[in-house]
């Protein structure tokens, strides 16, 4: 009669020490080792404008997987879609800031460039997200880089303490 | 002759782990080739328990890219009189149980994940009949937990409940669980 315990205990010792993935991770971390050197985000951020983002978000993907199956082909074309309203808000909010500093001097000289620097992060994380649309790190990279472009903008127009 | 060998084999493994240190320092001081090389290593080790610990490849393999950012960051906290496999065991189990809690609270709402890690659980099952891999991503989330945290990766149940929040009478009864599940799965009748 086979032992259940010892059988199991056989089994797991068997178990592969390693399993490869099959994609390339290693993209996806660069791209995170790369967001993540840029200075830590400031919580004086604009709160109303990034609630109301999600809030729109939020309503973009329940309404997209209202309308759409559960199919892969569906799961794309929700994925390709929900980037898209993330980047739309996202230039709306950008373009609301540059209005609103309009004509003011900034502090530092290079911000266009770290600007550029971060929208090209952007570009990459959006080119990966169109091959893998469902990558929920992909999309947290997106909006954290996002959120990176909009208190850079904040910052070097109106630091706190110039805001005392 | 044996000696021999097993003088030859000491030599070459005591290089592999200077090596290895030698490497780990490097990614320490911000070197990013070293940690490319240190992910080259270990990715497919961090993987695999990614993968038993979510159960699904998609998930594993985001956790995989979460343990990696965060590894970077968490470097300087390695500390060099344990194995680094070890340590890296530790972190890999932990970002993973985060990240699958933040993953539960968000996108798992969102995009409904639940229904996703099903369908390959199926396809899976279909492909292999004896892979206890196959089995154990067949287990329920909680009694998945804690058997890969306890039966494979050797922590007791006190470190298991603390590290998933839970009672050490929880995790012995979701382990119980398991093994009635691969019990069943795996035609062992009951005594």
């Amino acid at each position: 009669m086979r032992d259940f315990e010892s059988e199991l205990a056989r089994q797991v010792e068997a178990l592969p020490e390693e399993v490869s993935p099959q994609r390339d991770l290693w993209r996806g971390i660069a791209l995170g080792l790369e967001t993540g050197k840029q200075a830590p985000a400031r919580r004086t951020a604009h709160w109303s404008a990034l609630v109301a983002s999600a809030v729109a978000v939020a309503v973009v993907c329940f309404s997209l997987i209202w309308q759409n199956g559960d199919s892969p082909e569906n799961k794309m074309a929700s994925g390709n879609a929900l980037v898209q309203v993330i980047s739309q808000q996202h230039q709306a909010q950008v373009e609301a800031l540059l209005i609103q500093f309009d004509g003011q001097a900034a502090l530092s000289s290079n911000w266009k460039s770290q600007l550029t620097e971060l929208e090209n992060a952007a570009t990459a994380i959006k080119r990966a997200l169109e091959e893998d649309p469902d990558n929920t790190a992909l999309l947290g990279m997106l909006q954290h880089v996002y959120q990176q472009q909009l208190l850079l903008i904040e910052r070097v127009h109106a630091p706190k303490w110039q805001q005392i | 002759m044996t000696t021999h060998y097993a003088t030859v084999v000491e030599a070459t493994q005591a290089g592999v782990r200077q090596q290895d240190a030698a490497v780990i320092k490097a990614a320490q001081s911000g070197d990013r080739l070293a940690y490319h090389q240190l992910y080259q290593q270990h990715v497919k080790r961090v993987y695999a328990l990614c993968l038993r610990l979510t159960g699904d490849h998609g998930l594993a393999e985001d956790a995989t890219q979460e343990v990696f950012i965060q590894l970077w960051r968490k470097l300087d906290n390695f500390d060099e009189r344990s194995r680094f496999t070890t340590w890296l065991h530790s972190v890999t189990a932990n970002v993973t149980i985060s990240y699958m809690r933040k993953q539960r609270n968000w996108f798992q709402r969102m995009f409904s994940l639940e229904g996703g890690m099903a369908e390959s659980q199926e396809a899976q099952m279909c492909s292999s009949e004896v892979d206890l891999d196959s089995y154990i991503r067949r287990l329920p989330e909680k009694a998945r937990l804690v058997f890969v945290l306890h039966a494979i990766e050797g922590y007791r149940h006190e470190e298991v409940a603390d590290m998933l929040n839970m009672a050490v009478g929880t995790s012995k009864a979701q382990f119980h669980r398991a093994k009635q599940l691969l019990k069943e799965w795996m035609g062992f009748e009951d005594a």
